[in-house]
């Protein structure tokens, strides 16, 4: 090793760093490009639509291009922090629904009240209102999702089970099936203990709310009587129905797991949990899960994204991407893959679709992610389901929280 | 005096030494198999079908082994060209700090100068600031730069981040090397620097060899920065290419990422295997028998 | 001798070897050149950021207006105040401290290990340490999951088989210190293929005639080792052990995942999930750029038993 290896060594360096700098100079875009970040749900479910929108956009304004460059769900919001500090933020944006509330109140998007959208007199009213701040329109609805109940029809018609109407019917059904098939590991409805978005439906179906706004302060209200009288009646459900762990969450283990597995005769979630059943496929069907007034659905949490242009945007020609991939055409293709359009002008009477009539949303706070993030209902939750707290106990100290962190500066 | 005499007794220590060398080769395999077995798992759940990863009883080895969820990987948009990246991304990465680090450890090892501490607290201090706040003020820097989206904007990240560690562990490798070795090569006159580049670099090369491992496995496995520097999807590393598996609000696929990071971890064994002669597994200078 | 006048030749000669002076002087400030280029290039500007943020009040609107409000202190203050940040430090330092040891220990014993074995059961442990080095962390964490959940992870299966007693269904991940062991543990195997492989290569550095000169006086081998290896092991100790304190300290990934998003809460954090929850998470820069510079004061403090050492080590020269 001499003189002459060190300055070997330092030349292939020299062409390393050349190398990277020229293959790594990509040939840039043209002058009139419009970026469009939407997550990688539509790359993997519905392409054919993106490209279609893609093709209606270039044709209708020629000149411009469009890059779609897909996200992921964990990683996109710290990506675009980055990017709206170092002034490169896309033109179009696809933010999960309770994202939104925080970016608009930081004023990270444009203003889209005077635009035009397909069927913006007819936006289904759950998707919208998440997109709406101070009483502008900062994001368009896209498409949503709700929640259903998964259930095993051989099962079902063992106890002679009907499809029930009540949540008492379905409370009822729950201990029969709890009767045929004693195992620990089995459960009749499986419910992971600290799935607020469950335990949340109840809430709302009795008339209460998480918290509530007055004069620009947030009141957390889960200790109110009509909140506390439904996560009584979640309490009494879930000890009925689901023998899952009450301290784990709805993703540890995967609720089409325990199903596939045979440990569950029902589960509740997405519409889409149908594609992960295993062997139980033809025997497995769908109902949407009711509320304690007979016949009708209990609220359930609207999931969704809406599509939101940054500050710093082309705004007429982001607009009009928008547009074309919002029209009736991309809806109806939307809706064909089992997700819920965002106008009720095509509503249809899938499942999906019926469970999404009576809906709730989480409070339009800018601090509503810190709640979440804290998971200070998920704690509510676990200790009411093991007792440790009374139901009213809980909801007191998870209400303070929130109080105190949704009016934080 | 016979010669027959001593060797009873040294065909004993042999015997000795050989029963001591397997009990030793039980107990490396038995760590083996301790330390190997997560990556044992993941090969493994990577050949399972679906059913089979998610069944209640977990199996061993499957029963069915499908080669599907390579395919599927492999077919995954810009697979290719992501792998063709991560290469020149650690290639340069690995080239640029073993020189520039090398440089400035034996500066800092084998020199008296106004500024040696200073630089040595500097490296010191730069390893123990927490990355998480580093990200978007660098993000800015490269903005400013034009380096966003581009191979060259993650190269430099990844040099800057690595640089004091290799700094660090270099300099206490060459601060290592007995003092007796290194005057043995001043005696014939030559300049320091030669003697350094001669004798030194031998001595030091396991060294050198470690520390590039860990900064072509680190630079290979790195997720913030390429995450936030690097968002357009088809001028990206493995890592992020990666996420898409499991970044989808829908059900995760195991199988597939458990195939795709069984394919990430191929470059990254061949690596090692290309240096890992110079970490005296047959190198006569210095090798240890204790 | 007469002293001659100092003629031209004098004179060239001293300005020659002045001329050498000088460039041997500078021969190390060139050295170090490209690293402090580059550092201050690309980190100058973030590190000057990352102070200023710490007494502004810059959360995601300053972000977008580009404009933080100089609050002074108070970032300081209300984390000093926080019963939360104490508490999850005292947790910190003890998870730090027992991460450590067993790296550093068990790391060496694997070293020391591989110079015992035969040469194809040392090819095949290095290549074991080296997979899992290679691990993806995101990957570890799930398999080391998978491995050790509830239902049907292969930890409870193998340790019941193996008459340790009933672990059917034992939950490893019920209170906070079996979660925070599992992740120590899972912390602990990513680290000691990096620790062996260090110490086994400074070993190698140990040169083989010493050792022999040692046997053949008649040391014994821990004679052997205190006289001859560990002199020159010793600083590569002082830095695994000096650079395992600051990772492990900082760890955020493994905790973050293997315990879960969802189940994360004051009485399980680790300083890397504090601030990424109480500050980033939340998009409140001036915070984090503040528990940022505590945790590196705290570290450096941690540390400085090692750092001091190695830092004095080239004074020696």
């Amino acid at each position: 090793m001499n003189v002459r290896a060190f300055a070997a060594a330092v030349l292939v360096a020299a062409l390393a760093v050349a190398a990277v700098g020229a293959t790594g100079a990509s040939g840039g875009k043209t002058a009139d490009t419009l970026t469009v970040w939407l997550q990688v749900d539509a790359q993997s479910g519905w392409p054919e639509v993106v490209a279609a929108a893609n093709a209606q956009f270039k044709a209708q304004n020629p000149g411009w291009d469009v890059d779609v460059q897909y996200q992921t769900w964990n990683t996109h919001l710290s990506k675009f922090d980055a990017t709206l500090a170092g002034n490169s933020a896309p033109d179009v944006i696809e933010m999960g629904n309770t994202e939104m509330t925080k970016y608009m109140a930081a004023g990270a998007f444009q203003d889209l009240t005077a635009n035009t959208f397909p069927n913006k007199s007819t936006w289904l009213a759950g998707l919208a209102k998440s997109g709406q701040y101070g009483g502008k329109i900062y994001g368009v609805p896209y498409y949503a999702g709700s929640r259903v109940i998964t259930y095993r029809t051989d099962l079902f018609r063992a106890v002679n089970g009907k499809i029930p109407t009540s949540v008492a019917e379905f409370s009822a059904l729950a201990r029969k099936l709890g009767a045929k098939n004693k195992e620990k590991s089995f459960s009749p409805v499986y419910i992971a203990g600290t799935d607020w978005y469950f335990a949340m439906s109840f809430v709302y179906d009795y008339g209460g709310t998480i918290a509530v706004t007055n004069k620009g302060k947030w009141i957390g209200t889960l200790d109110r009587p009509k909140a506390v009288a439904g996560l009584t009646a979640f309490k009494r459900f879930y000890d009925a129905a689901s023998r899952a762990s009450k301290t784990t969450d709805e993703v540890r283990p995967n609720p089409y797991d325990v199903y596939a597995q045979g440990n569950a005769a029902s589960i509740q979630g997405p519409a889409w949990f149908s594609c992960c059943v295993g062997d139980f496929k033809n025997r497995t069907a769908q109902f949407v899960m009711p509320s304690r007034t007979k016949g009708q659905p209990i609220p359930g949490f609207l999931g969704g994204s809406d599509l939101a242009v940054p500050i710093g945007a082309n705004k007429a020609q982001a607009a009009a991407w928008i547009s074309a991939f919002t029209d009736n055409a991309s809806m109806t293709a939307l809706r064909a893959k089992g997700n819920i359009p965002n106008t009720t002008s095509l509503l249809g009477t899938s499942v999906n679709e019926r469970a999404a009539k009576r809906s709730w949303f989480v409070p339009t706070a800018k601090h509503w992610v810190n709640v979440e993030n804290g998971n200070v209902l998920r704690t509510m939750l676990s200790r009411i389901l093991t007792n440790k707290m009374s139901v009213k106990d809980a909801a007191e100290v998870a209400s303070d929280n929130i109080t105190f962190t949704l009016n934080q500066r | 005096m016979s010669a027959v005499a001593p060797r009873p007794a040294a065909r004993r220590r042999a015997r000795r030494r050989r029963i001591g060398r397997l009990a030793w080769n039980v107990v490396g395999l038995a760590v083996f198999v301790v330390v190997a077995f997560p990556v044992f798992w993941m090969v493994s759940t990577a050949f399972k079908p679906d059913d089979e990863i998610n069944s209640f009883t977990p199996t061993w080895l499957s029963t069915e082994p499908t080669l599907q969820h390579f395919r599927d990987a492999i077919a995954r948009p810009y697979f290719w060209d992501t792998v063709k990246n991560s290469l020149i991304v650690v290639g340069a990465v690995v080239v640029l700090s073993m020189v520039v680090a090398f440089l400035a450890a034996v500066a800092l090892a084998k020199y008296r100068f106004t500024g040696n501490k200073l630089f040595v607290v500097l490296v010191i201090g730069i390893l123990m600031l927490p990355q998480a706040g580093l990200v978007i003020p660098l993000y800015v820097v490269l903005a400013r730069y034009g380096l966003t989206t581009e191979l060259m904007g993650l190269v430099l990240t990844h040099l800057v981040i690595l640089l004091p560690f290799a700094v660090w562990t270099l300099r206490g490798f060459i601060l290592g090397i007995p003092k007796e070795l290194e005057e043995a090569a001043m005696v014939d006159g030559s300049s320091r620097l030669g003697a350094f580049a001669r004798i030194l670099l031998p001595l030091v090369a396991p060294g050198l060899v470690a520390t590039s491992v860990f900064i072509f496995i680190t630079s290979w496995n790195e997720y913030i920065f390429a995450n936030v520097i690097l968002t357009d999807q088809s001028n990206q590393t493995l890592t992020i290419w990666l996420s898409y598996f499991y970044g989808t609000s829908r059900n995760i696929d195991w199988g597939g990422l458990m195939a795709a990071s069984t394919l990430t971890a191929i470059p990254v064994v061949i690596f090692f295997l290309l240096v890992q002669r110079k970490i005296a597994f047959g190198l006569t200078a210095g090798a240890v028998k204790a | 001798m007469t002293v001659a006048a100092e003629t031209p030749v004098h004179r060239s000669r001293r300005r020659r070897s002045r001329l050498r002076q000088w460039t041997r002087a500078s021969v190390p400030y060139l050295l170090i050149l490209p690293a402090i280029a580059v550092i201050t290039a690309i980190l100058g500007y973030p590190l000057y950021k990352l102070v200023v943020l710490s007494f502004q009040q810059y959360g995601l609107p300053e972000l977008i207006q580009r404009t933080g409000v100089w609050i002074g202190f108070d970032n300081y203050a209300s984390v000093l105040r926080d019963d939360v940040f104490w508490d999850t430090l005292l947790r910190t330092v003890i998870f730090t401290v027992a991460t450590v040891g067993l790296t550093i220990g068990l790391g060496t014993l694997i070293a020391f290990l591989l110079t015992r074995v035969s040469s194809w059961v040392r090819v095949l442990l290095t290549a074991g340490l080296v997979l899992a080095w290679s691990m993806p962390a995101v990957v570890a964490v799930q398999v080391w999951f998978w491995m050790t959940n509830l239902q049907n992870g292969i930890l409870n299966h193998v340790l019941t088989e193996a008459g340790v007693g009933d672990f059917a269904q034992h939950d490893w991940y019920e209170t906070s210190f079996s979660k925070l062991a599992m992740v120590s543990l899972l912390i602990v195997w990513d680290a000691i293929p990096f620790v062996t492989i260090t110490v086994y290569a400074g070993l190698a550095q140990v040169p083989r005639e010493l050792v022999e000169a040692a046997e053949i006086d008649g040391a014994g081998s821990l004679r052997i080792f205190r006289d001859v290896t560990y002199p020159i092991l010793k600083p590569i100790f002082l830095i695994l052990t000096s650079l395992s304190i600051i990772w492990d300290f900082g760890v955020f990934t493994q905790p973050y995942l293997l315990i879960g998003a969802s189940q994360v809460d004051p009485s399980n954090y680790l300083m890397g999930v504090y601030v990424f929850i109480e500050a980033f998470g939340q998009s409140d820069f001036g915070r984090g750029a503040a528990i940022s510079l505590l945790m590196l004061l705290i570290v450096a403090i941690l540390s400085v038993f090692y750092v001091r050492r190695m830092v004095k080590m080239g004074d020696v020269r």
